[in-house]
């Protein structure tokens, strides 16, 4: 989707050695990463690796214990944080609240006046498709509507930074598609969208980029296809017709990671031309292919490690 | 950039705004609850009234025999000074009047100016009054036989009234003043209870659902604090005051009370210990909010608040019962957590001199000040630590991590 700027857009987020502890509990270790202009932004992790910590930094609703976050060259303060747009993970509404009233009140509170807040909750929900719902009670909606209302409250006040705590949790698979659709949009816009999500195929095909994370530590980060290609040891599958005994055996820096009806995966350190080689005289090859790990078997390899 | 400067003013008016018109505008709730209130505080002053319509300020009294009805006269006139009326009728014979006793028609019977007839226990004040007339037809008779001039009689029998002098001035409206002062601490204390538990409730509402997250990224959580406790203490301060006002002309309008001149500072003080009290309960209350993140669990962490302002309740209710002069009054005057619900009592009932009323006031400031301090860093420490209950040490420490400078 919103591939295509993967070198493109200049660094605007810049998280710099986050560090934060709650009481004994390290939550966040010198965390560091970017995020470009207009880039699609995948924040993983397993669950309490620090991704809700890291979020409520940037949006400086926690306060980091050392490091400091800096947009387009300068620390966050309060003034360009009330530009950020934030969706925590869950809820985030007012149950009892009127969806048209709340937006409102949330772009208020980003700094909008009177006229411009009530006009940009109107656009926000017709283009998020509640309009028939603006009167009703947030609690009155059906979860999928209650995340666009969500959605609409991060937006309402045109940030400059999305940030968002697994917007995608929960949602229909047309939800997601919406949903991804506004993100790839804004994204067009030249906005950075950081968003987390436990989704790591979703991730896969919306972002350019990813920051893996575990136990409060950066473990990865960077453009999606850099991650995979170069990620560990390269992955090769091959698929030799008629081989004559284990041809692998003999081979140096060569590890056999699966075996599955005749089609090996091997792990192969340095050139691989040499074991293309030793294959075709082993027997016929009829595969001998790169493989990249998906970013879901980047996540378990550097979360195990 | 579009988005101007938001101050600290504007995100406490704007917080302190969606209060206002989400509980008052948007919620019927409200509508409901201060008519139900009204309800109540309209019954309160009539209940007495509907119970005391068997008026005892009234009597009818039956003269059987010619030897009775000299009473007649001297038992209206003893009446009137009493500030009783006395209707007497004349049953042709005893046995009538007994029968009239009997189905309480009559409430008391003189028969041939001999014996006093009633159902069961005679009316106090009643037989005092039949027995002094009996007592002044007697003598009249007596010296009227002895031929003392009827000039002299009457100089003799009805002397002028004593004149009286007080020695401290008399408060006419004394019981009218009492009456509001009872009121004012039935609803202070509603008013409070409820207004403060309210702003716990909306403190757990928005950290239960993560709005607290998405409010701080925008403002301080001081900001936040200030702006919920001023709108729904506004909301308070207007629903008393409709109350108040209301139940004010209806008592009036029903002669349950009369109006003393002093009724608007009466009523001003009632809503200045209102926002005094309210200042000092609520932002405790927030905290008990702050440092669970279910409802259900506010009720163990208020449960000290709600006692302390019951203890509070019943001091104040006893001194607008039993006067406000008690020691127990006077002392509690100087104890901020129980000085908001009796000072506008003795205030009322006219027992405070202006020397308690000053201190106590000074104390209260001082106190809910640092109340307030105290309670505003323990919610900035608790608000954001969602699972289980925050201890309060916890919550102190955390807010001293967050640095002040970069927060506007």
């Amino acid at each position: 989707m919103a591939r295509g700027r993967e070198a493109g857009g200049r660094k605007v987020l810049e998280l710099q050695g986050l560090s934060r502890r709650y009481g004994d509990v390290v939550a966040l270790e010198d965390l560091s990463f970017t995020v470009r202009e207009g880039q699609m932004f995948g924040f993983v992790g397993p669950n309490g690796a620090g991704k809700t910590t890291t979020m409520r930094i940037v949006l400086g609703v926690l306060q980091a214990d050392r490091g400091e976050v800096r947009w387009r060259g300068r620390p966050v303060d309060a003034e360009t944080r009330r530009r950020f747009g934030y969706m925590p993970e869950e809820r985030g509404l007012y149950p009892k609240m009127r969806v048209r009233d709340q937006l409102e009140y949330f772009a208020r509170l980003h700094g909008l006046p009177a006229g411009d807040a009530a006009n940009a909750a109107g656009y926000w929900i017709e283009r998020l498709g509640v309009a028939e719902r603006a009167g009703d009670r947030v609690e009155q909606l059906s979860l999928g509507n209650q995340q666009r209302v969500q959605l609409a409250a991060a937006l309402v006040h045109n940030p400059e930074v999305l940030v968002l705590d697994e917007p995608f949790s929960g949602l229909d698979p047309v939800g997601v598609d919406v949903l991804a659709e506004v993100l790839a949009d804004r994204a067009n816009d030249g906005i950075p969208v950081i968003f987390s999500s436990h989704q790591l195929e979703l991730v896969e095909r919306l972002c350019e980029a990813v920051a893996i994370i575990n136990h409060g530590r950066l473990v990865a980060a960077g453009p999606v296809e850099e991650l995979r290609a170069g990620g560990g040891e390269r992955r090769w599958q091959v698929e030799v017709a008629d081989a004559a005994g284990d041809w692998v055996a003999g081979l140096d820096g060569v590890t056999v990671l699966e075996k599955h009806n005749g089609r090996l995966v091997l792990a192969i350190e340095g050139d691989e031309q040499r074991v293309l080689d030793a294959a075709r005289s082993a027997g016929r090859v009829t595969l001998f292919s790169a493989v990249q790990p998906t970013l879901a078997q980047l996540f378990r390899q550097a979360v195990q490690e | 950039m579009r988005t101007p400067r938001t101050s600290t003013y504007d995100g406490i008016k704007l917080t302190a705004r969606r209060e206002l018109v989400e509980r008052t505008m948007r919620d019927r709730s409200f509508l409901i609850s201060t008519l139900i209130t009204l309800v109540i505080l309209v019954a309160i002053i009539f209940v007495p009234k509907l119970f005391g319509s068997d008026d005892p300020e009234e009597f009818d009294v039956g003269l059987v025999g010619a030897a009775s009805q000299p009473l007649g006269q001297a038992l209206t006139a003893q009446g009137e000074a009493a500030g009783v009326r006395i209707r007497t009728r004349q049953p042709a014979t005893a046995a009538e009047a007994e029968a009239a006793v009997r189905d309480d028609s009559l409430d008391l019977a003189v028969v041939d100016g001999r014996e006093l007839v009633a159902k069961d226990e005679v009316d106090e004040q009643l037989n005092l009054l039949v027995q002094a007339a009996s007592g002044a037809v007697r003598a009249q008779q007596t010296l009227q036989e002895a031929g003392v001039e009827p000039g002299q009689i009457q100089a003799a029998l009805a002397p002028p009234p004593l004149p009286v002098r007080s020695l401290e001035p008399v408060d006419e409206d004394a019981r009218s003043k009492r009456t509001i002062a009872t009121v004012a601490v039935f609803l202070l204390y509603g008013q409070l209870i409820g207004y403060c538990f309210a702003v716990s409730m909306g403190v757990v509402e928005e950290k239960s659902t993560r709005v607290v997250e998405v409010l701080l990224a925008t403002v301080r959580p001081v900001q936040l604090l200030a702006g919920k406790i001023i709108g729904i203490g506004l909301v308070g301060l207007f629903q008393l005051a409709v109350i108040g006002a209301v139940g004010l002309v209806v008592a009036v309008a029903s002669n349950a009370i009369t109006l003393p001149p002093d009724a608007a500072g009466t009523i001003g003080s009632v809503l200045l210990w209102f926002l005094l009290g309210y200042a000092f309960y609520s932002s405790m209350f927030a905290v008990a909010g702050a440092i669970v993140s279910r409802q259900e669990e506010l009720q163990n962490t208020a449960a000290p608040l709600n006692l302390l302002m019951i203890a509070s309740f019943f001091v104040a209710f006893s001194s607008s019962v039993g006067g406000g002069d008690s020691t127990l009054a006077k002392v509690s005057s100087f104890l901020p957590p129980v000085a908001p619900l009796v000072m506008p009592v003795r205030i009322a009932g006219g027992d405070a001199a202006l020397w308690e009323i000053g201190l106590s006031l000074v104390i209260m400031l001082v106190s809910t000040v640092a109340v307030v301090v105290l309670a505003a860093r323990l919610y900035e420490g608790a608000i954001l630590r969602t699972g289980a209950r925050v201890k309060l040490r916890d919550a102190w420490r955390g807010a001293r991590r967050q640095p002040v400078p970069g927060r506007a």
